[in-house]
């Protein structure tokens, strides 16, 4: 899945947060800090990373847990990636390792989740 | 002897850090969320999608939890960088900056719209560390939404490091 946040994105996300954060709407405030743009909502990426899991587990899956870790900064106008791969099943419970990718390949976010999928037949 | 952890703070860990919030979750609010996080699974917008995927009722993405819970805060309350200033019971390190570094979500039941969620902030643990830049804290929080029966739907733990 990939992502690709404009400047009204963050600004409609911080809107539906209530969250006043200069840094995701005042980019020269954003600069004065040391970033050199706008700076993607931690939580927004949290938001794309459990979709991601959530599409991934279908209608009729369920998420069961989630959780990440912000380790870098995402800009706007950026191609944000999401993937993710198996590492466990157990029944009709599967754990994921899963992540946030930047147009480097430098992962912002690393993450693990566990998802019930639907049972077959 | 910690550096860091003034004894005071050692105290607060275990308490809650603030009194219960609560408040009744809308459709509209809920769909804004989902809406601006480009999140466009049925489940959020269609009450038969959301049954036939095996929920009694729209669902509200529960991530949303975090800010459903919120108050509405005065603008006398902002500060410089656009941040409403601390509630709560504080959490006084000697430290210079706090950074977001992790979440952890278990869901544990659906959130639906028109639920009436409770939510209580925990103060797990703080524990002094050293890294290759010196010392710092990890803060950890526990978050627990409950709904109007009284049914544990969701735990958020947040980490926070501060050096």
């Amino acid at each position: 899945m990939v992502k690709n946040a404009s400047r009204a994105q963050l600004f409609l996300f911080s809107a539906a947060t209530n969250n006043p954060h200069r840094i995701h709407y005042d980019r020269a405030y954003a600069k004065s800090e040391g970033h050199s743009d706008l700076l993607v909502h931690g939580p927004l990426q949290g938001a794309w990373l459990h979709q991601f899991v959530s599409d991934w587990a279908g209608p009729t899956g369920r998420v069961l847990a989630l959780s990440w870790q912000n380790r870098g900064r995402a800009f706007p106008e950026r191609d944000l990636t999401f993937r993710g791969r198996v590492t466990e099943v157990r029944g009709d419970e599967v754990a994921l390792e899963v992540w946030e990718e930047d147009p480097t390949g430098a992962v912002l976010m690393p993450g693990t989740a566990r998802v019930r999928l639907p049972r077959r037949g | 002897m910690s550096g860091l952890i003034p004894e005071e703070t050692v105290a607060l860990v275990g308490e809650l850090l603030d009194e219960p919030m609560t408040s009744t979750i809308t459709a509209k609010e809920s769909q804004r969320f989902a809406l601006a996080a480009g999140d466009m699974n049925p489940i959020y917008f269609d009450e038969s999608a959301a049954r036939e995927a095996g929920y009694r009722g729209i669902v509200v993405p529960p991530i949303f939890l975090a800010w459903a819970l919120a108050p509405y805060r005065p603008l006398d309350e902002l500060r410089e960088d656009g941040l409403y200033t601390a509630r709560g019971k504080r959490v006084a390190l000697r430290v210079k900056r706090v950074m977001f570094a992790a979440e952890e979500w278990e869901y544990l039941a659906p959130v639906y719209v028109g639920d009436t969620m409770t939510a209580t902030v925990r103060l797990e643990s703080l524990e002094e560390k050293h890294g290759s830049s010196g010392p710092f804290v990890l803060q950890t929080t526990e978050t627990r939404y409950t709904n109007q029966q009284g049914v544990l739907v969701a735990r958020a733990r947040g980490r926070s490091i501060a050096r």
